[in-house]
């Protein structure tokens, strides 16, 4: 049968191509599509994961309700009390209210890669004529490269150079470009509630591309402990995880057992996964109308084969070729279309990725040098693809293969074929 | 054992119409016979009940000694490929195969192609298409067609060889051609073979004539 069928699709070799066309050009177009789609999903996730730690333990900070402020300031003496402007607002905390405890804890669980404890700050810099408010990390800098990417986006100097101490400053390129500043140059900076400034030497810049985080600074822990006049104090844990997978679940169990605030990435960029669920829907949809299309495609020629091949049918069931081998006659046809397009689709689609690839198209940083597009060339994009395009040769396949086994030799023959 | 029909009937439609009543007949081993007639007598809708292309509404057929309506659909296939040869009024070559292969398209069915290869090429030089092997049937005339559906109808060596007007689109050369490659596939190869032809001329070569009327036999004489 597979032979008879073979020789179907090479003899009408101009149905054969526009069918194989349909389905290659689907399967060029899931390959393509979801490339761009996913590798641009996969490089803004590997920013957000990467730039930041992928679990932020931060001092606790409570919304004020309307009765919090009732005991505190009337004690048990009235049953309701009514204010004029209720309390509203945060309760905020300046700090991790037991940061031994969580090192203890994190250096304990082997789902955590490294983690790093952080001091952040409102910083105003100074330079000259120059001052812009920011806010100012200060860190380990060896742990804080374990935690982030930070060190691949240095453009001058050497990111761990702060750990060395005595007012050692990294800035991001923004910052620095507004202060006017040089490396090695001093630069003046109030921090946090100190009113008076210090100055810090800058041995470092960094570029990420993002204008928000270029413009912040970063500092050895000690020394903004130090200029805050808040020593030992810690106001945000990073972590980062051996799979960031386990992110959400880890920030859900370690926010019921502590007094923390404890965000995981995913749930400091929810508004940005919804985007990309939105966008894997739109992917989908389209990717389907175009298979469904090229399985419209088989489905039409393979019908108008059965109807052109009624005679052979109904010779090839009086000489004892059953229903099965029927089925199998036209099943095989479509199926050899879906596999020859998808093959020829996963070639193409993969060469147009790369080319893809190769087109400088977006901002270009330290770690992305040459700004090229983000494709993603996965296996699971590929496997994918080969299953959704035999998956819709098979659909489209059968069905005119099914209403071909049903004919019987005596009812074609007697309608004259 | 040969070809036994029962009390055959078969009606077709609504309000039923019927094309055969009460056929009782026996056809034996190697017998050469030809079912003749009027349009419309039913000796097409006959020849494919017995050849278990169709199913009567009454009565039964056996061939072999085994009740066709009893088979199990895989028995019945098996027993089309092997047992049973088709030849109808109308070629039915498959257009997108050479001659050789329309002529080894039973041999497909168990994967005999290879066994039986020689035969067919025997099959193509008895019948005179030696030089068509490897055309397509485009490229044939009428009578070579006929010939390449009646090679393909012995290529499994067939013990009964049914055939509907065999010679119906043939003129008289092609159609004395294929008559004569009926009566030696039947004389040398003991093949039984039922033919249904409008020609008195060409029932008049076979061994046996049966004439129907009305879907009733009405004469079966020996020549």
């Amino acid at each position: 049968m597979i032979f008879i069928a073979m020789r179907y699709l090479l003899e009408r070799k101009r149905q054969t191509l526009l069918t194989l066309l349909g389905v290659f050009f689907g399967t060029v177009a899931y390959v393509a599509v979801s490339g761009f789609f996913v590798g641009l999903q996969g490089f803004m996730v590997q920013q957000l994961v990467n730039n930041a730690a992928e679990v932020h333990i931060e001092a606790r900070k409570d919304y004020l309700t309307e009765h919090v402020l009732d005991v505190p300031f009337f004690g048990e003496k009235f049953l309701h009390t009514f204010w004029s402007a209720p309390p509203a607002g945060v309760e905020g905390f300046q700090e991790v209210q037991s940061p031994a405890k969580w090192y203890k804890r994190l250096n304990a669980d082997p789902r955590v890669a490294a983690f790093v404890p952080q001091l952040t700050a409102p910083a105003l810099f100074v330079l000259g004529i120059n001052s812009v408010g920011t806010t100012i990390t200060g860190c380990d800098a060896r742990k804080q490269v374990k935690v982030t990417t930070i060190a691949d986006y240095m453009i001058d100097g050497k990111f761990t150079d702060i750990a060395v101490g005595g007012n050692r400053i990294v800035l991001g390129d923004e910052l620095m470009k507004r202060l006017g500043a040089a490396m090695n140059q001093n630069v003046m900076a109030s921090i946090g509630v100190n009113p008076t400034p210090s100055s810090f030497k800058v041995i470092g810049r960094y570029y990420t591309g993002n204008r928000g985080m270029d413009l912040q600074a970063y500092a050895a822990i000690d020394d903004i402990q130090r200029t805050n006049l808040t020593p030992n104090q810690v106001n945000e844990i990073g972590v980062r995880l051996k799979d960031y997978k386990d992110s959400d679940a880890m920030a859900r169990t370690w926010a019921m057992s502590s007094p923390e605030r404890v965000e995981s990435w995913g749930d400091q960029n929810a508004n940005i996964l919804s985007i990309f669920a939105i966008q894997d829907a739109l992917r989908f949809s389209m990717i389907m109308t175009v298979l469904i299309v090229a399985g419209f495609g088989i489905y039409n020629i393979l019908n108008m084969t059965v109807s052109q091949k009624r005679q052979d049918i109904a010779i090839l069931r009086a000489l004892g070729y059953d229903a099965f081998d029927v089925i199998m006659l036209f099943f095989s046809q479509g199926l050899t279309v879906g596999i020859v397009g998808g093959i020829l689709g996963l070639i193409c689609g993969s060469i147009l990725c790369r080319y893809l690839q190769s087109i400088p198209f977006m901002v270009a940083t330290p770690a992305n040098p040459q700004g090229h597009l983000h494709i993603s060339l996965s296996a699971s994009i590929l496997f994918q693809a080969a299953f959704m395009s035999l998956f819709a040769a098979s659909i489209a396949s059968i069905l005119p293969a099914r209403a071909a086994s049903k004919l019987t030799p005596i009812e074609i023959i007697r309608l004259g074929g | 054992m040969g070809i036994v029909a029962e009390h055959l009937g078969i009606a077709f439609g609504s309000p039923p119409t019927r094309v055969l009543t009460d056929i009782n007949l026996s056809i034996a081993d190697g017998e050469f016979v030809s079912l003749t007639g009027r349009s419309g007598a039913g000796k097409s809708t006959l020849m494919y009940i017995l050849s278990s292309l169709d199913d009567p509404t009454e009565g039964k057929v056996s061939i072999d000694g085994k009740d066709i309506a009893k088979m199990t659909s895989k028995e019945l296939h098996w027993f089309r490929n092997t047992k049973l040869g088709f030849v109808f009024q109308f070629h039915y070559l498959i257009a997108e195969l050479t001659v050789i292969e329309n002529v080894l398209v039973p041999t497909f069915k168990l994967h005999q192609q290879k066994g039986k290869r020689a035969r067919a090429e025997d099959l193509l030089v008895k019948f005179g298409l030696t030089e068509k092997t490897h055309r397509f049937p485009r490229q044939l005339s009428g009578g070579e067609m006929q010939r390449v559906a009646l090679a393909r109808a012995l290529i499994m060596q067939p013990q009964y060889l049914f055939a509907d007007e065999p010679t119906g689109a043939l003129d008289t050369t092609n159609g004395q051609t294929v008559m004569n490659i009926l009566t030696d596939c039947n004389v040398n190869e003991k093949t039984t073979v039922l033919i249904v032809t409008h020609d008195p001329d060409f029932a008049k070569m076979t061994k046996r004539r049966i004439v129907m009327a009305d879907g009733r036999l009405v004469e079966d004489v020996f020549n």
